[in-house]
């Protein structure tokens, strides 16, 4: 019965019970208990911090440094200028990788988006069986990339694949997915379409969040399912859906490393070699650290542009983030 | 299909949600748990004319979710019954549900083909150091921000927001330079050093948001009795936060069992392979022995999915997603 109506999220806790700890008498009197409490926490604060510092502000810093230097892990690096982002815009492949990455990501999010949404709408309406239902969409996702990648290997083979035999015995002549330049693409993309639970769950929560009144006016209003959805659902859930847009774009951004490179090595013809894959063997194969580094940064260069214009769209809606 | 029709009938209609139920809006008002436990009520004032339509609609809903569910699960069905076939017979070219004769001995047999017991060990090993580790920083930090004031708990909050979008992979080279300066370069530690940082800032966000929820008033007495930060996290905070361990818990466990990129990216010596990259291995070692690699991909895959099953019924709280969505 968890999934009956669940509370509105929007009840936060009272914020002002807090802060009336801080400035009620008793605290402002035992001041150094105060202070030798907030130093606790501080304390506790402290490995977070310190681990972000060294695990993700340092290597971020590093990188952008390292795209201007060169450098092959052996010998110290050394400055070289613009030359790095010289090199890799002359590089044909470099230019192959950023199509193939634009096209699944072009073709990945809007179509994982729009599954986890028509998933969740859908489940949103079961009462029994909800945990099943739920389960076997978010389990996908939780199988660990290679052991995901391998299974997907043998469903796309195209000899005695079950895809393939599925087809043809639909009377249908399967493509031979990851061995055709046309298809290998596509293939990942449908790969990772099945990796949309945690958005369906997200978006779940999302749909438990939207007060049930909202649809008995609309329905005292005379409004039909799709005027209801159009105008409640889809604009209730917009702080979701960018959300999830957001994250899905990193996601997709970087997540082709694995199943590119279990699945295909990059090929046929170069036709999933994307950025991460590429970065990947410029740095660890050719120990090209600079050029690795001066991709990296184009590549999150562009994200970011993407997500700040998302972010300013989202504020122009009137959807502040409040944390 | 049309028994699941007849059935559906049946239901609890979710009154809350229906469109064409407006005279119920007002009962569900007045009597809250109508949508609840009873049965009959829905149906009964559900007028004549709209019952058709209600019963095609459920029918669809409920043969989409089944087809949906098929649709998900069943390669790993299959990729599961595959790993049961026996070795050396010709590939099937028709679709077949369960191979026959059954056979085990793929199972025994990568862990002949690859030291998979070897990495498994390590595999454990690595959990084993990060999960309390990860645990302990995320709670800790969580604790922290829910704490203190207005201002730097919200800068908190927001720099956890910009940690999770941060790719990871624009660490991935600088990181192996940093660890190689550190001496960390092909050891455990290179897998486990993440924890220090909590593992991911969404753990951190989950702890802060149970934590916030807390009402604040249990904090204010234990420290009037002279209790301090880590006392009341550790007798207080915790305890009533084990929901939100739990759940950490298991994703931090899928996170470090399932990762493939650190030890391919940061391990040499094959004696301190985990699990994922020897997956990888009995892949180069026999590259078109289906049954066998689909065996690996059970054995990497198992542990997760049992740790998902037990830790099922605390891991869907409602009050986490409501978390997740605040």
């Amino acid at each position: 019965m968890d999934d009956a109506y669940s509370t509105h999220p929007g009840a936060s806790p009272a914020p002002g019970s807090r802060h009336a700890l801080h400035t009620s008498p008793a605290n402002v009197r035992s001041f150094r208990r105060a202070f030798g409490y907030r130093a606790e926490l501080r304390l506790m604060l402290a490995p977070y911090l310190l681990g972000v510092v060294l695990l993700i502000a340092l290597p971020a810093g590093a990188t952008f440094a390292l795209a201007f230097t060169r450098y092959d892990a052996l010998t110290p690096p050394a400055w070289a200028g613009l030359s790095n982002f010289g090199v890799i815009f002359s590089d044909r492949l470099f230019w192959i990788a950023v199509r193939n990455t634009l096209a699944f990501v072009a073709l990945a999010v809007p179509l994982r988006l729009l599954g986890a949404l028509a998933l969740a709408l859908l489940l949103n309406r079961r009462r029994r069986n909800l945990k099943f239902y739920r389960m076997a969409v978010f389990m996908p996702g939780e199988i660990p990339d290679v052991a995901y990648a391998l299974i997907w290997l043998w469903i796309f083979n195209p000899l005695y694949g079950p895809l393939n035999n599925v087809l043809s015995s639909l009377g249908l002549l399967g493509p031979n997915w990851l061995s055709d330049p046309n298809t290998a693409l596509l293939s990942l993309v449908i790969m990772s379409l099945f990796q949309i639970g945690e958005g369906v769950v997200v978006m779940l929560a999302g749909l438990r969040g939207i007060p049930g009144d909202l649809y008995e006016s609309a329905a005292l209003d005379g409004a039909n399912a799709w005027q209801a959805f159009r105008r409640i659902t889809l604009p209730l859930l917009m702080p979701w859906l960018f959300l999830l847009s957001a994250r899905d774009l990193i996601l997709c951004a970087q997540n082709t490393f694995t199943p590119a490179f279990m699945l295909t090595g990059g090929g046929p013809y170069y036709a999933t070699l994307t950025l991460p894959l590429l970065i990947y063997q410029a740095a660890f194969d050719r120990f090209w650290f600079g050029e690795g580094a001066a991709m990296l940064l184009m590549l999150f260069g562009c994200l970011g542009i993407v997500l700040w214009l998302l972010h300013k769209r989202m504020r122009a809606w009137g959807y502040a983030g409040d944390v | 299909m049309s028994k699941s029709a007849a059935n559906s009938n049946d239901l609890p209609v979710p009154v809350g949600r229906g469109l064409r139920t407006a005279p119920l809006g007002t009962l569900r008002r007045a009597f809250p748990t109508i949508g609840l436990f009873s049965v009959s009520v829905p149906g009964a004032l559900t007028s004549i004319r709209q019952r058709p339509r209600r019963v095609a609609s459920r029918a669809l809903v409920h043969a989409l979710s089944v087809a949906v569910a098929i649709v998900f699960v069943v390669p790993l069905l299959w990729a599961a019954a595959y790993s049961l076939r026996q070795p050396g017979l010709p590939p099937p070219t028709a679709v077949e549900w369960l191979p026959s004769p059954l056979t085990w001995s793929n199972y025994a047999r990568i862990f002949q083909l690859a030291p998979l017991g070897l990495f498994a060990r390590n595999s454990v090993l690595v959990v084993a150091i990060a999960l309390p580790v990860t645990l302990v920083v995320a709670s800790w930090a969580g604790f922290a921000m829910a704490q203190l004031r207005g201002r730097s708990r919200q800068r908190l909050a927001l720099l956890a927001i910009v940690l999770l979008m941060a790719p990871v992979a624009s660490l991935w080279l600088t990181r192996f330079v940093i660890y190689r300066q550190l001496q960390l370069f092909d050891t455990i530690w290179a897998l486990v050093i993440p924890a220090l940082m909590g593992s991911n800032p969404f753990f951190v966000l989950l702890f802060y948001w149970t934590f916030r929820r807390l009402p604040g008033e249990l904090f204010e007495s234990a420290r009037l009795d002279g209790a301090g930060a880590l006392a009341i996290w550790a007798r207080i905070a915790l305890p009533l936060a084990r929901p939100t361990l739990v759940t950490v818990a298991v994703l931090c466990f899928s996170m470090y069992w399932s990762d493939f990129i650190s030890p391919l990216l940061y391990l040499k010596t094959e004696a301190r392979y985990t699990l994922p990259v020897g997956l990888q291995l009995l892949q180069q070692l026999d590259r078109t022995n289906w049954p066998l690699l689909m065996a690996g991909g059970v054995v990497l895959t198992a542990p997760i999915l049992i740790v998902f099953l037990i830790s099922q019924h605390v891991f869907w709280q409602k009050e986490r997603l409501a978390g997740v969505a605040e």
